[in-house]
């Protein structure tokens, strides 16, 4: 990779506040550029400082909740988990009732400092057991219908109907469903460091260049000329982001992929919206499920008490949460395998700094279950969706955007 | 620079052929053969990419020059064609008595070394420190081992890809991997996924019931889908369910009753090592209510009754279609396609004869509108720059999993997604990164099979080397401030240390598992124009585009690639930059290679 010309730091993080680093860098030295035009004011307009950021965790595969904050209080626990069942004393007790699983420092942490929100009881009705069908009603907020767009790219299409470039954020090796919108190209990425076109002096000039194309007989042509013109606005500030960020923050084995949304935030990308997984579907716990949960749960934990660590090291806890979910819970009796099946009723997480921590909603019963052994839910998932876009980020017609008035909690300390 | 006169007419002469030509609009959705004098070299080149790898613009006219009748049978109907000069796979002999049945995780060994006194066929130490640790080198020799040797298992698949006079065998092995999709990481023995790939080579264009049949009886597979412990009593619903949402069916054509069911008459199916078996006692003989049959069904008669159902055809068509033509299919189209799967007795061969025949595969909706994959992408560049195996570097196997599919790591049981998911900005740009490294090999190259990956497992091998004790060569000083819980779990000594096992049994591996050859492509692009005569610039690109593209890029994109080698050559005479154009030509292929375009087959 050739460096091209550095600024400081300072001028680095205004120059991408303006949305512009990237058309110097991208531009080099041999070709001029009008910097100070009427683009740069519309694209510092729309960067504005102000705007608050919500990230998506996505735990693939179906979290079993009961195993990750254990009502260690209620009998029928133990009776549907007499294998699996995690030992009183071996949970994070929160209080007389639930606790962390036992690797969760990190979310124990979170809670006892008032950070972390836990939402009990999260489902639809008439859920699958399909993860793919299930992961698409969660990626659409809409189950049991055919939704063709991802409510992140639906609420962007909201948010910013003028769709500026980079204004939501998808790492991941292939675009979720969730960040489908009809007018944004959300910026998808895996390794920012990978993140760029390679390219050789003499090719600088016809690579730096795309060209406007409209193909209406050929959608997949069209899609690629799309693409082109997102990786072309996006690749070099994300590169520039990732390569600037150091941070002696500990993430533990892995970070998911929040160091690299941290390195966005600090170098002031304008996303709002940020869309990352655990991924490939690592929570489908079949057999031998309690070794391997206690460590993934353990892993997300980590990264996700240390993300927020790291918001705080760069000034930025303010403006951010993360809201954790995954597409089921599991099956309440632990099957013959020392694993457990797919399920339904679920927990969802939601953490930051601005966070009322704390549990809400109703605590589904252990010993009214649904004909398939199975948590009934007691919230609809899309309150909590509903949460987020109204009383986080402002949008406050959800009726609109997720089909339905599913109601919200108050969550939030600075109310949008 | 100015043109000469002589050279007018050929510029005009190449001209013409570059728009790819497809059928009319009105093809689209017709199954109707084509007739023979529809075909020509594009429909041709069309077929070649989609079933299987491309070719050469050789390749391309002998498929031309056969007519489209005989084009498809010998594609489809390939068992004339020799592959006697395939070789076998080169095992490295790795696998040591012992290692079976492989614990699923590294504390299930050693609680088992606890109980038992040994595990993975070695003893725990009598007496002295970290007892259990020879232990842990070998479950991490084996994780490592396999994986390796996985990768060479995925250089010997791409070489038939590339190599093999059946090309359709392969690719519908690939398509096969995606569906029945299993995966390393998952199923962690290397001898399985080869005992997989072969059943696909074997039976993939044979009888669909028969394959569905082989596959749920497949070691990898069943392992991988956790089969083994579903037992009488309390079955296990993972297996029952992908066979029908993924496998067969799809979902919303049965209930939560029919998985279970179904999942009971699969009891007691399991492996040992190699072999398929049953194990009686476990297997639940009692009666089943199944898709609106009652019997006392086993697995087979499950997949049969599976087989009845209209949907399975339709939903097995529909897949195969999408695959080699294009992703939206109408309703009617899918029915025709199930139809003729059924009423051939879900023999594959007539249906791929159909689609390949059919005008629809030939029309305007179908022709340069899908994207190929990156194992496609991989191995069609190669092929089209008339390869005959793939080059160690760049890495085959970082390379197509950097553009999101290695061979044998689908991501999930439902495989890869395809279709515009392959593409994404920063996988787009990948792509083209990929294709300057094969033009442009990085001279730095470190061969992955040989430099163990990780920083961590070098800072460990480098301190033990220096002669620290296990315990400091271990311990991550690299973060200041709050330990992880993990890697405070991690820096744990107890009666072993997985950060040492780790290190030890990368090094272990790397001792056993036999070396990726790391050549570089052999390219001579001069030789390629001279060949062609190709006289000016206008031409080469002409040629680049036609043999490389399937989709043309836009006149403008096109003029500023003419524009480009004009500027690299110092000439837009051939004859003047005969003897110094090589790496002219190879960035201007790097510049096609970089199209947006260039994504489509």
């Amino acid at each position: 990779m050739t460096k091209r010309f550095s600024f400081s730091n300072a001028n680095r993080r205004e120059l991408l506040r303006a949305g512009l680093y990237g058309v110097c860098v991208t531009a080099g030295a041999s070709m001029p550029v009008p910097v100070f035009g009427q683009a740069a004011a519309q694209l510092a307009s729309q960067a504005k400082a102000d705007g608050k950021i919500l990230v998506v965790l996505e735990l693939s595969g179906g979290n079993d909740g009961l195993n990750t904050l254990v009502p260690y209080g209620d009998d029928a626990y133990y009776k549907y988990r007499p294998n699996l069942g995690i030992k009183k004393n071996e949970v994070r007790k929160i209080d007389d009732h639930f606790g962390f699983s036992g690797g969760m420092a990190g979310f124990e942490r979170l809670y006892k400092s008032g950070k972390l929100a836990i939402v009990h009881g999260c489902g639809y009705e008439n859920p699958s057991f399909s993860h793919f069908t299930s992961m698409a009603y969660w990626h659409t907020a809409a189950p049991n219908s055919g939704e063709e767009y991802g409510w992140v790219g639906r609420l962007a299409d909201a948010m910013a109907p003028e769709a500026p470039p980079n204004y939501v954020v998808n790492i991941a090796a292939r675009q979720s469903l969730a960040v489908r919108s009809h007018k944004h190209v959300p910026v998808v990425f895996d390794d920012p460091n990978k993140f760029t076109q390679e390219k050789f002096y003499q090719e600088r000039e016809i690579l730096g260049s795309v060209s406007p194309d409209k193909d209406g007989s050929n959608p997949a042509r069209q899609f690629l000329l799309d693409t082109a013109r997102s990786a072309k606005d996006a690749s070099a500030l994300v590169r520039e982001a990732w390569s600037h960020y150091k941070s002696p923050v500990d993430y533990g084995i892995t970070g998911l992929d929040l160091p690299k949304v941290v390195a966005l935030i600090d170098a002031g990308m304008p996303t709002r919206l940020y869309y990352t997984s655990y991924r490939n579907n690592a929570f489908d716990t079949h057999v031998f499920q309690s070794d391997t949960h206690k460590r993934l749960l353990t892993y997300a934990s980590d990264a996700v008490s240390a993300f927020l660590t790291d918001l705080e090291r760069i000034g930025r806890s303010d403006d951010v949460v993360v809201m954790i979910f995954s597409e089921f819970g599991r099956r309440v009796p632990e099957n013959v395998n020392l694993g457990t099946d797919h399920g339904a009723a679920n927990l969802m997480f939601v953490a930051g700094k601005q966070v009322k921590g704390g549990q809400y909603g109703t605590v589904p019963s252990l010993t009214k279950l649904d004909a398939g052994d199975n948590l009934v839910h007691t919230t609809d998932f899309r309150k909590v969706y509903a949460t987020m876009i109204s009383g986080w980020l402002g949008m406050h017609d959800t009726r609109t955007l997720l089909n339905g008035d599913f109601g919200k909690f108050e969550m939030f300390s600075r109310t949008a | 620079m100015l043109r000469k006169g002589g050279l007018a007419l050929p510029v005009l002469l190449a001209l013409p052929v570059l728009a790819q030509k497809a059928g009319p609009k009105t093809w689209q959705n017709d199954l109707t053969p084509i007739a023979a004098s529809d075909w020509n070299y594009d429909f041709a080149a069309h077929l070649l990419e989609r079933a299987g790898f491309g070719g050469t613009p050789e390749e391309i006219r002998a498929i031309e020059k056969m007519g489209p009748q005989q084009a498809i049978a010998r594609l489809v109907r390939f068992e004339g064609a020799d592959t006697s000069k395939l070789a076998p796979f080169d095992e490295s002999n790795i696998h040591d008595p012992g290692l079976e049945p492989f614990p699923p995780t590294r504390p299930a060994v050693t609680d088992l070394a606890k109980a038992k006194g040994e595990a993975l066929g070695i003893k725990v130490k009598p007496a002295g420190n970290r007892r259990l640790q020879p232990i842990v080198d070998e479950f991490f020799y084996w994780l490592r081992a396999s994986a390796l040797e996985t990768n060479r298992v995925g250089y010997w698949w791409a070489n038939r890809m590339i190599a093999s006079s059946r090309p359709l065998e392969e690719k519908m092995a690939l398509f096969w991997h995606g569906h029945f999709a299993s995966n390393e990481a998952k199923v962690r023995d290397y001898r399985k996924l080869l005992g997989q790939l072969e059943l696909f080579q074997k039976k993939g264009t044979g009888n669909f019931r028969d394959l569905v049949v082989a596959v749920a009886q497949d070691p990898a597979m069943l392992s991988f889908l956790d089969a083994g412990v579903n037992v009488k009593g309390a079955s296990n619903e993972n297996f029952a369910r992908e066979i029908m949402e993924l496998f067969t069916m799809g979902v919303g054509n049965y209930t939560e009753k029919d998985i279970r069911e179904a999942a009971r008459a699969f009891t007691g199916w399991n492996y040992d090592d190699l072999k398929f078996v049953v194990n009686k006692e476990q297997h639940d003989d009692g009666e089943k209510t199944f898709l609106g049959k009652t019997g006392r069904f086993d697995g087979v008669e499950v997949i049969d009754i599976i087989m009845q159902q209209p949907a399975t055809a339709d939903y097995i068509a529909g897949k195969i279609y999408r695959y080699f033509v294009r992703q939206d299919l109408s309703p009617e189209l899918q029915k025709q396609l199930g139809a003729t799967l059924r009423q051939n007795h879900y023999e594959i061969r007539p249906l791929l004869e159909k689609i390949f025949l059919s005008r629809d595969f030939y029309s305007q909706a179908s022709v340069g509108t899908r994207i190929k994959s990156p194992v496609e992408l991989a191995v069609t560049f190669y092929k089209e720059l008339g390869l005959k195996s793939i080059p160690g570097v760049p890495d085959l196997n970082l390379a197509t999993g950097a553009l999101g599919q290695q061979l044998f790591a689908p991501p999930t049981v439902a495989g890869w997604a395809g279709g515009q998911s392959w593409i994404t900005p920063g996988l787009l740009l990948e792509r083209a990164n990929f294709a300057r490294d094969v033009l442009f090999p990085d001279i730095s190259f470190l061969p992955p099979d040989r430099f163990t990956g990780g920083g961590e497992i070098r800072r460990v091998a480098e301190r033990i080397r220096e002669g620290m004790d296990i315990s400091t060569a271990t311990s991550d000083d690299t973060k200041t401030g709050a330990k992880a819980e993990s890697n405070a779990n991690a820096d744990r000594d107890e009666e072993f240390n997985t950060r040492y096992g780790s290190f030890r049994g990368s090094q272990m591996a790397i001792e056993r598992v036999k070396p990726i050859p790391r050549d570089t492509a052999q390219i001579n692009l001069s030789r390629m124009v001279r060949g062609e005569d190709l006289k000016t610039t206008k031409q080469v690109v002409d040629y680049f585009i036609r043999r490389f593209m399937r989709v043309p890029p836009s006149d403008e994109a096109r003029a500023k690639l003419v524009a480009f080698l004009d500027k690299d050559l110092g000439t837009s005479d051939i004859s003047v930059a005969q003897t110094y154009m090589e790496q002219s030509l190879r960035l201007l292929l790097h510049l096609i290679a970089s199209q947006p375009e260039y994504q489509l087959s």
